[in-house]
């Protein structure tokens, strides 16, 4: 419902993505942090930034959101391209939260909240529905430097929704809480759209949180955008595959090349595509028959993790 | 503009800079009380010319130190608690940089109008003989307060640019040293020109001519120095636009 809802027209532009970015680069120096990013966030999803440390997710972010220049390259959001001119305009229908929360650490979480509902010209009564969203009615008079981190963080969403943004972009949003908190937060994340119509673009470094909450991802290394697309595509892709073990492989791969049957070399065993049941079986037929002498057939399951090293070539954290 | 103006308020909730402000203003009227009682009436009887030259000189000393406070306390919040990331997605962040010289201008403002009040009150309480001629409130408050004005501004950028406060508190008392010392200077050495904290003195509009063997002090009428005001004036306007394009292009 939420989807269909953020497809509508938004001031007459027929919007077919929330962000999009077109070839956005970030130079430090001589060095790209971020080079050509290609970013595409559909209406209505919670949209996983993927990749390991360091590698640009944080100065992209900041760039959509306007606190760090690009070097090159355009930005879109909610249809229109983003200049100085229009810049604040956009971001008032939109919440951040980047890396630690932002804070006033001698005023009380409601204080904190009360200047970020007057900036965004917010209803008064917002705060106290944010405070109820993020659970912190019970925390709000108390100074925030008093807070845990994983209160901070939370306030921080809760000042990130005040407003009633139509995007939100959360910057590592997990970080630092307890492993009750994360799963908190990502069950918040994950309500967003479907309760409150929002668009989510929530980065992270660990897969298997974005696993979690995304729907849509897009994975970056060393500033480059190396998969885009849905996450059920990208679990598509972790299928695996059939490896069949035979004494015989020269005859073996004869018999493969003669009926157009793809496979790859791995450790002496051929490995192929997954496929169904009954191919498989027709398969092994065929080899047997053939003289290939098939010793044994396993199913070799990808995780989501093999997909992100094979593409990265870096380990991430689960 | 005025949402902007109304959360820089906000934000200086019970950081107790008007305490801050005032401390000085009493530590201020203690040090004239302390001048004054030791003089009699007929040593009164320059007691306005006295006041317009020792409060400024007393303000050399005790206000670069107020104002590295002052702009300390209305930036480091943002440092500390990292906000900028979050203020520069609701505001302009130019304007926010506007906000916090104009809280700290007008902080500066009641400073300089409780001073203007406390030398009429001086004046009255203790019967000088004489009467201050008003222009004296006018250049004593254009004299004050375009120097302050000049140390806010620097304060505020230092305060933004460095995390650890104790850079821009220590501008402060080394610019309090400089400007005591600027008063032993003749004006219009190009030397005390390179120094904000020397501008109090230059902008002097009362001279002192102090007998060593009567030990009595002679004061006198000096000519407002327009043109180092207009200096200070036009240094102000450019160390605001170069202010602001380092604050601007400070990435958060």
């Amino acid at each position: 419902m939420a989807v269909r809802k953020f497809q509508r027209k938004e001031k007459g532009i027929n919007m077919k993505y929330m962000i999009e970015t077109n070839a956005l680069s970030k130079k430090y120096g001589e060095k790209y942090s971020v080079k050509n990013l290609n970013l595409k966030v559909r209406p209505g999803c919670v949209y996983g930034f993927l990749g390991p440390n360091g590698a640009g997710k944080s100065t992209t972010m900041k760039m959509l959101l306007g606190l760090v220049k690009p070097a090159s390259g355009e930005i879109q959001m909610f249809g229109s391209e983003i200049h100085d001119r229009n810049r604040m305009e956009v971001l008032k229908r939109t919440g951040s939260l980047i890396e630690a929360p932002s804070y006033y650490g001698h005023l009380s979480g409601r204080e904190n909240l009360e200047i970020v509902q007057t900036l965004k010209q917010a209803s008064r009564e917002e705060i106290d529905e944010v405070l109820r969203i993020v659970r912190l009615e019970g925390q709000q008079k108390k100074k925030v430097r008093e807070y845990s981190l994983g209160m901070k963080q939370r306030l921080g969403l809760a000042a990130a929704l005040l407003g009633r943004p139509k995007l939100l972009l959360l910057d590592e949003p997990t970080n630092g809480l307890d492993p009750a908190g994360i799963q908190e937060m990502r069950e918040l994340i994950s309500d967003l759209p479907k309760h409150y119509g929002m668009t989510v673009m929530v980065s992270s470094h660990l897969l298997s949180e974005i696993d979690q909450m995304a729907t849509d991802v897009g994975i970056i290394d060393k500033g480059k955008m190396i998969y885009q697309g849905s996450l059920q595509k990208l679990h598509d892709r972790a299928k695996g595959s059939i490896r069949i073990q035979v004494l015989n492989q020269a005859a073996a791969l004869r018999i493969l090349e003669e009926h157009h049957e793809p496979c790859t070399l791995e450790d002496g065993a051929l490995i192929f595509t997954e496929r169904e049941a009954v191919r498989t079986a027709e398969l092994v037929s065929l080899l047997a028959g053939n003289g290939a002498q098939v010793t044994g057939v396993s199913e070799q399951q990808k995780s989501l993790e093999d997909i992100f090293l094979a593409l990265t070539g870096k380990q991430v954290s689960l | 503009m005025w949402r902007e103006w109304k959360t820089e308020w906000m934000k200086v909730r019970y950081r107790r800079i008007g305490l801050i402000v005032l401390a000085f203003l009493g530590l201020i009227v203690l040090w004239i009380t302390w001048i004054l009682s030791g003089n009699d009436m007929e040593q009164l009887q320059d007691g306005y010319e006295m006041l317009f030259m020792n409060l400024p000189l007393i303000d050399t000393i005790l206000l670069p130190t107020m104002i590295a406070m002052l702009g300390s306390r209305l930036c480091d919040t943002e440092v500390k608690g990292d906000t900028l990331k979050l203020l520069c997605t609701m505001e302009r962040k130019g304007r926010l940089f506007d906000m916090k010289l104009l809280t700290g201008a007008f902080y500066l403002a009641v400073f300089v109008l409780l001073q203007t009040v406390q030398i009429f009150l001086t004046g009255r309480l203790y019967g000088f003989p004489g009467t201050a001629k008003p222009v004296w409130y006018v250049y004593f408050v254009l004299q004050i307060y375009t120097v302050s004005m000049l140390i806010l501004l620097l304060q505020v950028v230092l305060s933004f640019f460095f995390e650890n406060q104790i850079l821009p508190l220590a501008a402060g008392l080394f610019g309090s040293f400089v400007g005591l010392f600027s008063w032993f200077f003749p004006n219009g050495n190009p030397f005390k020109l390179l120094f904000l904290w020397a501008y109090y003195s230059e902008l002097g509009f009362i001279g002192q001519d102090w007998d060593a063997v009567t030990r009595i002090s002679a004061f006198y009428d000096v000519p407002f120095p327009f043109p180092m005001l207009c200096f200070a004036l036009a240094l102000l306007l450019i160390g605001y636009l170069a202010g602001k394009r380092l604050f601007l292009r400070k990435e958060v």
